[in-house]
């Protein structure tokens, strides 16, 4: 197995969990959980792209940024979801749900 | 400079609707003052591009090499210039109308802000020579209209109304989009030049497609057989709004539509048929329902369906030419009749013909303009409608199949007796009812005043019309006449003292009612069926009521559940990644 090909499995595979995560959880921190490994997955895609097409630093320093903004995103992400447990008693995506009648 | 004036015309609109959202209610008189001076600014830059037409496109903003969205192109030829012209002009004086009409409505900024979106659309849908953008500004014109007609959205019948136009317009606006991506998967480009260039190289049988198409979509918008029945519900707007919808914007754009395509589609079998068939059996059935309708707003609509009728004719018969000519003076006598209704409604507060009358000695500056707009409409010598209406009329005598042209000569006397009839409800005879009326206001007799002028004047130009047209649309053919030549021509020609006997038949038969009572008691039947539209009421209620319970239905997939949403995501991909290696 050749490095590219190893990074393709990579991604696919933290994408798959990731968008398997978000399908079948209704737990709020799972949500963030699932949305933290499906950005990995495409920070590794783009470390792998940047590779590929001989623009390395690009992909890199897009990588650095895409950590950066994953960090705040989890943080306010999980500081929202304390919130929402703390003023409604419960982290359930779909009792949270107004659209439903 | 060209540039410029085209910016200006499409932008000053929009750019007024946001200056009167930045103003905010509190400040209704900024409001009012912005809108006029935007609006009028507008129609200013369109005159200001007489000059300058030409068919070569002004604008030519490249979106990228290889996108799929063409050009966004501006062609200022005269086809173009003039409908911006009659959007941008008629538009403005709906707005100073407004003034008054409008005057202590809580909603003002919503109320201008859609209007003048509605005059800057209209002017980029005249103006742009890309199908992809002519099909986006039709659209955005289909949203004011609806906006606009449910204006009073506390009243279920007005938001009906609303309704029921987005959706019979949209469904048109599927033909148009039809249309241009055909266009586009044929030809490779957007442009409208270009598409009128190659339209004879492209397959029959594709151009036949197109060409029914654009068909549908200009029925739809121009409120024509079998769609007319959008417009009078339509009635439920302001005044101001219907004069917009029916003389300025909105209803045109279908006519101009037909009138565009036109050298590429004459040559398909069966279109220009369909196309007489289309305006014939509008003006026919609306003609006779304007007859027997007691709403005054929606005796007008009914006239609006029955004059575009005569300009769908007109094209099918192969006078582009007359229908412009109709278009304008029919956007200036018809926008004179909305103005003046308007104010007439204004000051009795109600819409019933049978309940006003006699209301000429109370308001003598509506009833002089009214009258002469109804003149007009009616088709009475010198004003302008009676000259474009001969136009139309001779083409079709010299062009059209003959039992086309025996069935418009019955809608022209229909058309004076309903004119008759309506000027005189309103404003002769005794009153019927003990209604409290005043004289138009400063803003509404300005409005009233020029577009009667108008009506009196705009006949005048027949000729720079002719030469603006001849100069800038290379693939249309016109034979040029200058005004006097087009006066000559119209009184020597023997059609046009017919048509006049006709009409005064139709006036005759409105003064002698009462002795033709015993005809008109077996004609009740007909009449009945002319309020219920002749039962096509009924289709396009079922055209809309099947688009709602299918929203109705789809609304179970709007569960504003994560793990579906993410779901649906997924099965999109997946979808399009299928496509795509399906495609290779």
């Amino acid at each position: 197995m050749t490095a590219l090909q190893v990074a393709v499995v990579g991604v696919l595979g933290l994408i798959g969990i990731g968008v398997y995560g978000l399908l079948i959880t209704r737990n709020l921190i799972k949500v963030v959980v699932a949305l933290q490994i499906l950005g990995k997955g495409a920070l590794l895609a783009l470390v792998a792209a940047g590779a590929v097409s001989g623009k390395i630093n690009l992909g890199q320093s897009l990588a650095v940024v895409v950590i950066v903004v994953d960090t705040v995103v989890a943080v306010v992400a999980l500081a929202m979801a304390l919130q929402v447990k703390r003023r409604l008693g419960t982290l359930d995506v779909k009792e949270l749900s107004t659209l439903k009648k | 400079m060209i540039q410029a004036l085209i910016l200006l015309t499409i932008g000053l609109p929009w750019l007024g609707g946001l200056a009167v959202w930045v103003t905010t209610n509190q400040h209704p008189r900024a409001q009012h003052t912005f809108a006029v001076l935007f609006a009028v600014a507008a129609g200013l830059a369109a005159l200001l591009m007489l000059p300058y037409a030409s068919a070569t496109p002004a604008i030519v903003i490249p979106l990228g090499a290889q996108s799929v969205f063409g050009d966004l192109t501006f062609t200022p030829d005269g086809m173009s210039v003039f409908l911006a012209i009659i959007a941008t002009v008629v538009g403005s004086l709906a707005v100073v109308f407004s003034v008054n009409y409008m005057h202590g409505d809580k909603q003002l900024g919503r109320y201008y802000e859609l209007v003048l979106l509605f005059i800057g659309a209209m002017a980029g849908l005249a103006l742009t020579g890309s199908l992809l953008f002519l099909f986006v500004f039709w659209e955005i014109t289909a949203f004011c209209s609806f906006a606009l007609i449910a204006f009073n959205n506390d009243d279920p019948k007005a938001v009906a109304g609303g309704i029921k136009a987005l959706i019979i317009t949209s469904l048109g606006g599927v033909g148009l989009l039809m249309g241009a991506l055909i266009i586009y998967a044929n030809t490779g480009s957007y442009q409208i030049a270009d598409f009128l260039a190659k339209a004879g190289t492209l397959p029959k049988d594709i151009l036949a497609l197109i060409a029914f198409g654009f068909l549908i979509a200009a029925a739809a918008k121009s409120a024509q057989f079998p769609f007319q029945t959008w417009l009078p519900d339509a009635m439920e707007a302001p005044t101001p709004v219907s004069a917009l919808i029916h003389a300025a914007t909105m209803v045109n754009a279908g006519v101009y539509l037909l009138a565009r395509f036109y050298p590429a589609f004459k040559d398909v079998p069966g279109w220009t048929t369909a196309v007489i068939c289309v305006g014939l059996l509008s003006a026919l059935l609306a003609g006779f329902m304007a007859i027997v309708a007691n709403d005054l707003k929606r005796a007008l609509a009914y006239s609006t369906v029955s004059q575009l009728g005569f300009m769908v004719y007109a094209i099918g018969v192969g006078g582009v030419y007359a229908s412009q000519f109709h278009l304008l003076s029919h956007a200036i006598f018809k926008a004179l009749l909305f103005l003046g209704a308007g104010a007439v409604i204004h000051a009795v507060g109600t819409r019933d013909m049978r309940l006003m009358g006699g209301l000429g000695k109370k308001m003598p500056f509506v009833r002089t303009t009214f009258v002469i707009g109804a003149l007009a409409l009616a088709g009475i010598p010198i004003l302008n409608g009676f000259w474009s209406k001969e136009l139309i009329l001779e083409a079709g005598a010299d062009k059209g199949p003959l039992w086309a042209y025996l069935l418009m000569l019955l809608c022209v006397g229909m058309t004076a007796v309903y004119t008759f009839r309506m000027v005189y409800l309103v404003f002769f005879g005794e009153p019927r009812s003990q209604l409290h009326a005043h004289d138009a206001q400063t803003a509404m007799k300005v409005s009233l005043g020029l577009l009667a002028f108008g009506s009196l004047t705009t006949w005048l130009l027949a000729g720079p019309l002719y030469e603006l047209l001849t100069s800038t649309l290379p693939f249309h053919k016109f034979t040029e006449l200058t005004t006097v030549e087009m006066v000559q021509e119209v009184i020597t020609s023997p059609a046009t003292y017919l048509v006049l006997v006709i009409i005064a038949i139709g006036a005759l038969g409105w003064w002698m009612r009462d002795r033709l009572a015993g005809i008109t008691q077996h004609l009740q039947g007909l009449g009945r069926a002319g309020i219920n539209s002749f039962g096509f009421e009924a289709i396009n209620r079922g055209v809309v009521r099947v688009t709602q319970d299918s929203a109705e239905a789809l609304r179970v997939t709007q569960t504003g559940l994560l793990s579906w949403n993410v779901a649906g995501i997924a099965v999109g991909l997946i979808v399009v990644l299928v496509i795509l290696a399906w495609g290779k």
